[in-house]
């Protein structure tokens, strides 16, 4: 990369840094470090809503996924507006009403401390692991591209975050999510016009392309309980997800209990609501636009740089056959995608739009075997998506837009990572040192106990990223066990609301909904995970609800 | 202050109705 481009990366780091300590310097006390004194507008905290969500991941992978799959992956988010809207009158008065620092120390307050700790001991399992992979993502992508060790990858993610969310806490997390929300909207804008501008044709006849090949196709209405991505997936399993991310996990609770009212908490969610699926349709539409581009550019057989050179050496004639097949399909696929683009009338459209599907497909044919081929040859599967936007930015950018872009995606993970970081020592803290270890102790104290907490699970993230490779299918098994509870605590924080409920309820319920996703994620295993959270949620919520018959009405939590 | 509970869901479906139905029109018209 150009030293113009790591000038701009290197500035926006540094930027990032200095002012986040900068907003937070004499941050004295543990409401301060944890919950920014509750004083963050609600701008802010809704920006930093949305930066937590977007990760290194959204940037590069699924930017990645709309150049091979098309924006149905939007359909995902459906359920998020309505979430908010529920969220805003049910959960946010609950929890800021409480003047609690942690979700789960609410459930203390409204059942017991062994539902509190559980809910918060599954957290900190689940965060703590998923954390480590925000973090190896993108530093796997930038090893490939930069021949770096992984572990400089890790580094150069890791240490800045590690040091700003240490010493500045939430304000400096918060603070620096708001820049990093302007920084991926300008670099994804910016890829958008210059994508546009490079298209050798008509931006309506190109569009036309991209519909034949399938990259268009955003609805999917067919109630299939298999198929991932479907409009009644995304309205009701997506809002079920959502109202568990955004309502009971803790990297998401804080960031709204930074704001000083009820009012500013929801307004803040509201900003996602409005613009979160716009904004994911056009990190897709980014996707779509690279397709085109490289219809008319060569791209080459193997994206990641390093599959391609291990292939090509260990294997010169199978590669050599490959990329001799891949060129004669890719040419013909160019040719094929002109042909419908110059074709005027209807009918001769529909049946070059059916030819240059076919053309499609050989070229994914020579893909798919060069991929296996490469898995062979190296040992590891490559996500070769991944590699996709970041070879279009570094090879055809123009200068600084590539290093802004790549401060964006740096940006992405180390405002996501923060959350998490941050995140995971208030529970750690909160729901388990001054719980159970040292109830009575000083303010300067716990906030020392912070600082380290933060630290340590920062050092415990890049420990693991740096060995994601070797720990891919322990990473994935810890992210499935986080699906089984995550809709099953969504289910708990919902009894809380019902006046009956009751303390032994909510903890067998939770046991029990955990139970029925693990069965239904073994028994029926093509069943997709978007429906776990909304049977997670409806059987704590029976199980609860019928434990809890007969008890006195207690009063939830008071709101202010 | 926020506005009340209805007024905020009627603008975040209107906003909704908006993205999807652009999002209907260009599935409609270059990938029927």
């Amino acid at each position: 990369m150009h030293w113009i481009n790591w000038l701009v990366v290197a500035a926006y780091l540094t930027w990032l840094v200095v002012d986040g300590l900068r907003r937070s310097r004499g941050t004295s006390n543990l409401e301060g470090y944890f919950l920014a004194g509750r004083s963050l507008p609600w701008w802010a905290v809704g920006l930093s809503v949305m930066a937590t969500q977007l990760s290194a991941v959204t940037l590069i992978g699924t930017t990645g996924q709309g150049a091979t799959d098309g924006l149905k992956f939007v359909q995902f988010y459906f359920g998020l507006p309505i979430a908010m809207v529920i969220l805003g009158v049910t959960l946010v008065p609950f929890l800021h009403g409480a003047r609690v620092y942690t979700a789960y120390e609410y459930l203390e307050r409204r059942f017991d401390a062994k539902t509190r700790s559980l809910t918060s001991l599954l957290f900190l399992l689940s965060r703590g692991m998923s954390c480590s992979t925000i973090l190896a993502a993108p530093a796997v992508v930038f090893s490939a591209i930069f021949g770096w060790p992984l572990a400089w990858s890790v580094a150069l993610i890791g240490v800045p975050t590690i040091a700003y969310t240490v010493l500045g806490g939430v304000r400096a997390v918060a603070w620096a999510d708001v820049k990093q929300m302007v920084i991926v909207v300008a670099a994804l804008v910016a890829m958008v016009i210059v994508l546009v501008v490079r298209l050798p044709m008509p931006v309506d006849d190109a569009l036309r392309i991209a519909g034949a090949a399938g990259r268009l196709q955003v609805f999917d209405f067919s109630f299939d309980l298999t198929k991932t991505y479907t409009f009644w997936s995304g309205i009701l399993g997506g809002t079920f997800l959502m109202l568990s991310y955004f309502g009971t996990d803790q990297s998401q609770v804080q960031r709204y209990l930074a704001a000083p009212t009820v009012d500013d908490a929801r307004s803040s969610l509201l900003i996602s609501a409005y613009w979160k699926i716009p904004l994911q349709a056009l990190v897709l539409l980014v996707g779509v636009l690279v397709y085109l581009f490289f219809l008319f550019q060569p791209a080459p057989l193997l994206l990641n740089p390093q599959h391609d050179a291990q292939l090509r050496s260990r294997e010169p004639a199978t590669y050599a056959s490959l990329q001799a097949r891949y060129d004669t399909a890719i040419t013909r696929r160019s040719t094929q995608a002109t042909h419908l683009a110059n074709t005027t009338d209807p009918m001769g459209r529909r049946a070059e739009a059916l030819s240059f599907k076919w053309r499609q497909q050989d070229v994914d044919a020579v893909r798919t075997e060069a991929l296996a081929a490469a898995g062979r040859v190296t040992g590891q599967p490559s996500r070769d998506v991944n590699y996709l936007i970041p070879r279009f930015v570094l090879d055809y950018l123009p200068l600084g837009l590539a290093g802004l872009f790549i401060a964006a995606v740096l940006g992405a993970a180390m405002s996501a990572i923060s959350a998490e970081l941050s995140s995971l020592s208030t529970a750690t803290v909160i729901d388990f040192y001054r719980r159970w270890l040292r109830p009575e102790a000083s303010d300067e104290h716990f906030l020392g106990v912070s600082r380290l907490a933060t630290a340590v699970w920062g050092l415990f993230a890049c420990v693991v990223a740096t060995y994601a490779a070797t720990l891919g299918s322990l990473i994935e098994v810890v992210n499935r066990f986080g699906s089984f509870f995550y809709g099953s605590i969504l289910g708990v924080f919902l009894l809380a609301m019902i006046p009956r409920a009751r303390a032994l309820g909510a903890f067998v319920g939770l046991l029990a909904g955990m139970t029925a996703v693990g069965a239904v994620s073994f028994g029926a295993p093509t069943v997709s995970f978007l429906w776990h959270n909304v049977i997670g949620a409806v059987t704590v919520l029976v199980v609860g609800g019928v434990l809890s018959l007969g008890g006195a009405p207690t009063a939830p939590a008071p709101r202010h | 202050m926020t506005p009340p509970v209805r007024t905020t869901l009627w603008r975040v479906l209107a906003i909704q109705a908006v993205t999807l139905g652009l999002l209907w029109l260009l599935q409609t018209r270059y990938a029927p």
